[in-house]
Order: C-alpha cells, then structure tokens, then sequence
C-alpha cells in the first residue's frame, strides 16, 4: 500500500515545541538576555555616555573597579554596632528564624530565607569607614538603605491594607462588588498619573489632608518637603497605587478557603475576628508569601515616585537605588558605574525571585 | 444531655418557603435521623437547629433554652460536616480542642479531653498529624472527635458518610452506633440513604418537600408507613406499587389475575389505587403465569427476581438465594394479603 504524506510536515514533540517557542525566545533573547549581559560587560568598563556614543573607542576595561567605586571606600572597617538600627534587626531576626526552625513553626527554606536575610542586615550595615576613611560613593548605601526602608514599609503596608480590604469585600453585595471595582481602579493609572494625585492630596495649601488637619485644628504639614513626612508620602501613594493586584490575589485565596470551616468556626466560637486570626489568615499562607514576594521585587524598583513627587529629597531621604542609577547613567554619563549599581540590584531582586520560587515548591510541613 | 423540640419552625429564603411549620419532639437521648430524597430540607431543618441557618419563624428549644435566636456556639451543640471541615492548618489534637481554646478553657483541661476523645476514637497516635495526611475514615473521626471533646447536649451529624467508600461507611456506621451507646447523647443524623436511617435510627423523620411525611421508629415505618412515599422510600429495594380499581365493592388489579381478599375496608367504588407489596412478601409461583422473569441476580444469600407483568408493569422480588429459577421463565406471584398496603392513587394516603 502507497502512502502520499510526504508533502505534510511530520513533527516530534520536540520540534513542534522549539517552533512554537522561537518566536518568544528570540524577543526574550534580544531584549533581555542580550541587554542583560551587555549591562554586566558595560560594569566592568569605565564607560562615558556621551563619550561613546561619539566614538566606540572612547571606553576602558577597568575589571571590577566600577564596583569598589560604588560600593567600597578607603579604611572601611567592620563594627557590630556601627549601625546599631539595621545590626538589632538582623540579629533579632537571626534568632526569630532559628527559633521558627526549632519550633517546627517555618520549615527549613524558610527559616533559612528569614536566616540569611537577618545575616546581610548584620553584616552589611556592619561596614563603615575608619579614621581617615570615606566611602569613594558616599551616596549609594544611603541610597540603598532608603530602598530598603522603602521596600520595608511599602510592602507590608501594601499586604496588610489589601488583606484587610479584601477580607472586608468579600461576599456577593452589590456594594461590595463596586467597591471592589474601586479599589482596583487606581492600580491602572499610571505613575505620573498617581504622583500628581497625590502632590495634591500633600498639598500644604489646598490639599485634601491639609485640609482635614486643619479641620481638627492641626497645622498642615509640608508633606514633600519635610524630612521626616516625605518617605512617609511616597509609600502612602504607593500603597494606594499598588493596593489592587495584592487585593485581588488575597480575595482568590478568600474565596478558596471552604465556607464549611467558617461554619465549623461558628460552632467553636470562632467567629469574626477571631475567626480570620485563627481560620482565614493561617489558610491565607501561601497568598501572603506570593504576595509579599511580588511585591518586594516590585517595589526595589520604586523611581517615578521619588522621582516625581519629592526629586529624590529633602536632603537625599527619599533618593532610591534606581533613580541613583537613573541620574547616574544618564545625567552623569557614567554608564560604567550605573550598571555596576544596576548589577546590585538584580542581584537583591535576583535573591527575591529564588525565594519566591523555592517557598512557593515548599510542601506545609 | 437535652432533647430538642421544634415547634412551627419554617424556612423561607425570600419568598421561596423550604420549611412549612415543621413540629417535633426529639427525646433525650435519643438517635433521630431525618431522611429523605436531595432537596426535602432535612439539612436545612438541622442548619437550623445548629444555628447556621436563621430561623424564619417558629421555635427551637434545646432541653428547656429557647434557643431560636442565639449564636451557634451559643446552642449547646456540636456538627459533623459532610466535607469533615477540619481547619487544614491544624493538627489532630489542636483541631479537636479548638472549640474548647475559644471557649478560653485552660491548656490541661483541654489535653485531658482531647485525649479522652482520641482514646474513644482511637486516634491517639494520630493527635500530632495533620488533616491532609489522615484518610478519610481517619478524618471522619477527627470530625467525631472534634464534637465529642466539645461535650454538647445535641450533636448533629450532616451525612457524614456520604464522601467515605462503601466499605469503610459500613465499618463507621458501625462505630456511630456504638458511640451512641456509649455517651448515650442525643443525636440528629442527617442522611438520605434509607439503611443508614434504618440501622442507626431511634427515631427516623421521613421529610419530602421541607413537610414531615411520617414520624417513627425504623421498624414501626417499615410495617406501618403513612403513605405511598414513605412506603417506597424505607425499604430496599422499594416497595412495589400495581394499579388498580375498586370495582363494585372489589379490588381489581390488572396485572394480577386473581388479586386474594384483603384484610382493608375497601373505599367507594372507581376509585383508582395501588397496591403495595414489599419484594420479601413476594413469592413467585412457578407454576402461576402472568409474568415474565426478565432478570434474576443472585447475591448468594438472596436472588432478586426482576418480572414484567403482560401490562409492562415491573416487580421486584426477592427470592431465596438458592433458588433454581432461571430467566425468561413464564410466572405467577403469591403473597400474603396481610402483607400488602393499599394507597389512594391520587393522595398517596394509606387506605386502612
């Protein structure tokens, strides 16, 4: 018996799935695994800007020097209490995961992650410059202490406020559902949308909280200007801005966990507040973790609200990494350095998404 | 330990009423099973004693406590789940003594009647364990367990057999049973299978509809049920219904040739009735003729015999399990006319 398939393509799995593949691949490739590497190869030179881009040659090997440019100085020694803020932190957390680990309360990832973490947040801040020593920058740990600050009180403001949200609307009322709508839509406006909002709403003059200060007798406070309110301002926005995806997983999870437990909750006594302590929040694990997660990747990216609502002020306190890299690169041309700086910070992010995805393989214990 | 009394109790969600005016006594002590087809309300009757459900109007009194409007845990009453609704997150013991931790009893005392229950239900190597890694038997127990260490005056089991596989719901009905026994409670079982009803039952309550068919003892429904549904619906397999007439002063059934004189006053003449017979009252007579035994299976010690009457009519019989009979034989029926019930075609009521 003759057959006449030759004319159709006969594919393996195999082939079919690179075919498939390769269009994804190849933009991937060109616009991230390309740019990525040229980022790490631009950090190893002293690379001008402006300078190259007139005349290719214009750039040197310098090996790691970009490095000990941005993050070394002259005579740093290491103390245990040069920074005793940041050093207490890190050893409380050091004795929480190991604490976490014996009680059979985190399993072992875990109270790794929360141990090594604590570890860098002992160590790190533990580095200061001796007598006669300078940071050659002395402008990036502050910078990346700022993100870190930041990322602290973004993220679990952001978790917890969504959290709350969408423990409070979830159900089928209409009301509900528009609120819910609500509270999402400011997760779609853009940056610059956002910030200009909330230049507003800070405004000491005709904002919406200088207004209401004033109502209850306060004086306005200068929100943008003020060095104690203006990190303060840009995570409030910031909360505002990224509130709707959070809620949206958090009301998944909600709706995840079986009516029947709340019933039985009811019958032990455990109804609202007791019952989303002891019943919605234990069962919301997974959530929190994919959440906190996201977000702390999300957020060591801050610029466009520093960068628009405070210009990185007053006096550097809400300069965050990436607008450094931003004005560095592009402002100061010094492209060497800014990849340098650039490298840093994927390798933090990096870190995140490890752990995102080793705690999100980890079975309950 | 309390009894349970409903008094008028109805169910409305919107203007849909699910329960009309139900009235019923549970005695202390007692096992009471409500049964009945999916959607009869008998979940919703009990939600409603648990608390779950609100009350539309009417009265629930546990023992002496008007309890119509108070908080679940309020009421003095403990429930197994269908789902089991063990918190996921907890292990064995914590799930068992989490109603007592509410409740702000002290750490010992809530170990000393965890660990009572897990001997009762034999869980005590399992205490430190987690839910998902139980099996579903073990999980029904925790459930069990978990009510028992709560100490209630009723507890109320909401068809706790349904997700177990056939074996094991033997094995745990069983071990109901025996529980019962044991704390001598007063329980409310809600079920829709009629042998669990029948094996676990002090009490059974026949529901259709969100209204009480009939209300009794498992055997008492068996001999002397109240109409057609609660004659077809205690039993396996059902009951078997005929058609027929009264006609002048005689019952006529067509599928039978000769129908024997029955025990009953007859009603008025045309009226249209059926006649009732349970398979285990039939006999099949070899040498009769009239219908066709289409099927015979033979589970050993029993044979059910499956006939069709000249009509198309069907009858199921049940025939000792050594019989000789083979299929697609011609034959007749026999039974004891003591043994049969007369209903109204119409009403479904008992004709007595």
């Amino acid at each position: 018996m003759t057959r006449y398939q030759g004319t159709r393509l006969a594919l393996t799995q195999r082939q079919a799935a690179a075919i498939l593949l390769l269009p994804f691949l190849t933009v991937y490739a060109v616009f991230l695994v390309y740019p990525f590497f040229k980022g790490v190869w631009i950090s190893l030179h002293d690379w001008n800007l402006m300078a190259v881009a007139f005349n290719p040659d214009a750039k040197s090997y310098v090996g790691l020097s970009n490095y000990e440019r941005v993050m070394w100085g002259s005579n740093i020694t290491w103390g245990a209490w040069a920074s005793p803020g940041y050093q207490f932190f890190g050893l409380l957390g050091l004795g929480t995961s190991v604490l976490l680990y014996r009680t059979g309360r985190a399993g072992k990832v875990t109270a790794l992650a929360i141990g090594i973490a604590s570890l860098l947040l002992f160590v790190l801040p533990g580095f200061h410059p001796g007598e006669d020593g300078r940071w050659y920058d002395r402008r990036f740990w502050p910078t990346v202490g700022n993100t870190i600050l930041f990322v602290g009180l973004a993220v679990p403001g952001v978790t917890i406020t969504a959290m709350l949200l969408a423990a409070a609307l979830d159900g089928e009322t209409r009301a509900k559902a528009v609120l819910r709508t609500l509270f999402f839509l400011s997760q779609v406006l853009s940056v610059t949308v956002v910030t200009l909002i909330w230049q507003i709403m800070f405004s000491p003059r005709q904002g919406l909280i200088a207004n209401v200060t004033e109502l209850v007798g306060g004086s306005p406070i200068v929100w943008l200007t003020a060095e104690g309110f203006a990190m303060a301002s840009i995570v409030i926005a910031t909360i505002w801005w990224s509130l709707g995806i959070a809620m949206i997983l958090f009301l998944a999870g909600i709706q995840d966990i079986s009516k029947d437990l709340y019933e039985a909750g009811a019958l032990d006594n455990a109804t609202g507040a007791k019952a989303f302590w002891y019943i919605t929040l234990p069962n919301l694990k997974r959530t929190i973790t994919l959440v906190v997660v996201l977000q702390i990747i999300l957020h060591f990216q801050v610029f466009g609200q520093s960068h628009l609502m405070t210009n990185g002020g007053p006096n550097d306190t809400t300069q965050v990494l990436v607008r450094y890299i931003y004005q560095t690169a592009f402002r100061d041309s010094e492209l060497g350095r800014a990849s340098a700086m650039a490298v840093f910070l994927f390798v933090i992010m990096g870190g995140f998404s490890i752990l995102q995805f080793v705690l999100g393989r980890e079975k309950d214990q | 330990m309390s009894g349970v009394t409903l008094s008028n109790v109805i169910k409305k969600y919107g203007d849909v009423q699910v329960i009309h005016g139900i009235d019923l006594q549970i005695e202390e002590g007692e096992f009471c099973v409500f049964v009945g087809p999916s959607g009869c309300g008998k979940s919703t009757l009990m939600r409603m004693v648990a608390g779950l459900e609100e009350t539309t109007d009417g009265q629930i009194n546990i023992g002496t406590r008007n309890v119509t409007k108070l908080d679940p845990s309020q009421r003095g009453v403990a429930m197994v789940f269908q789902t089991y609704a063990l918190y996921p997150h907890m292990s064995v013991a914590e799930n068992m003594g989490f109603g007592l931790k509410m409740n702000g009893f002290p750490k010992n005392e809530i170990t000393a009647k965890v660990n009572e229950a897990a001997r009762i239900l034999k869980l005590e190597p399992l205490l430190d364990r987690k839910p998902k890694a139980l099996s579903g038997g073990q999980r029904q127990r925790v459930a069990i367990g978990r009510t028992i260490v709560r100490g209630p005056e009723v507890f109320l089991f909401d068809e706790p057999l349904s997700n177990l596989d056939a074996e094991l719901r033997v094995d745990m009905r069983v071990e109901i049973a025996s529980l019962h026994k044991q704390i001598g409670a007063t329980m409310i079982y809600v079920t829709h299978d009629q042998v669990e009803a029948m094996t676990l039952a002090d009490k059974i309550v026949v529901l259709r509809n969100g209204r009480i068919e009939q209300v009794g003892a498992p055997l008492d429904l068996y001999r002397d049920p109240d109409n057609r549904f609660v004659a077809g619906f205690i039993g396996s397999p059902a009951m078997n219904f005929l058609p027929g007439q009264i006609v002048k002063g005689t019952l006529s059934v067509p599928a039978l040739s000769d129908v024997p004189e029955l025990t009953m006053r007859l009603p008025a003449d045309g009226t249209r009735i059926e006649l009732g017979i349970r398979p285990e009252h039939l006999r099949i007579d070899p040498e009769g003729r009239g219908f066709r035994l289409e099927l015979i299976e033979k589970l050993g010690g029993v044979s059910f015999a499956y006939l069709r009457s000249g009509m198309g009519e069907r009858l199921i019989i049940a025939e000792d399990g050594e019989s000789d009979l083979t299929d697609d034989m011609d034959v007749g029926v026999r039974f004891d006319p003591a043994r049969a019930f007369l209903f109204d075609a119409e009403t479904g009521h008992r004709l007595r």
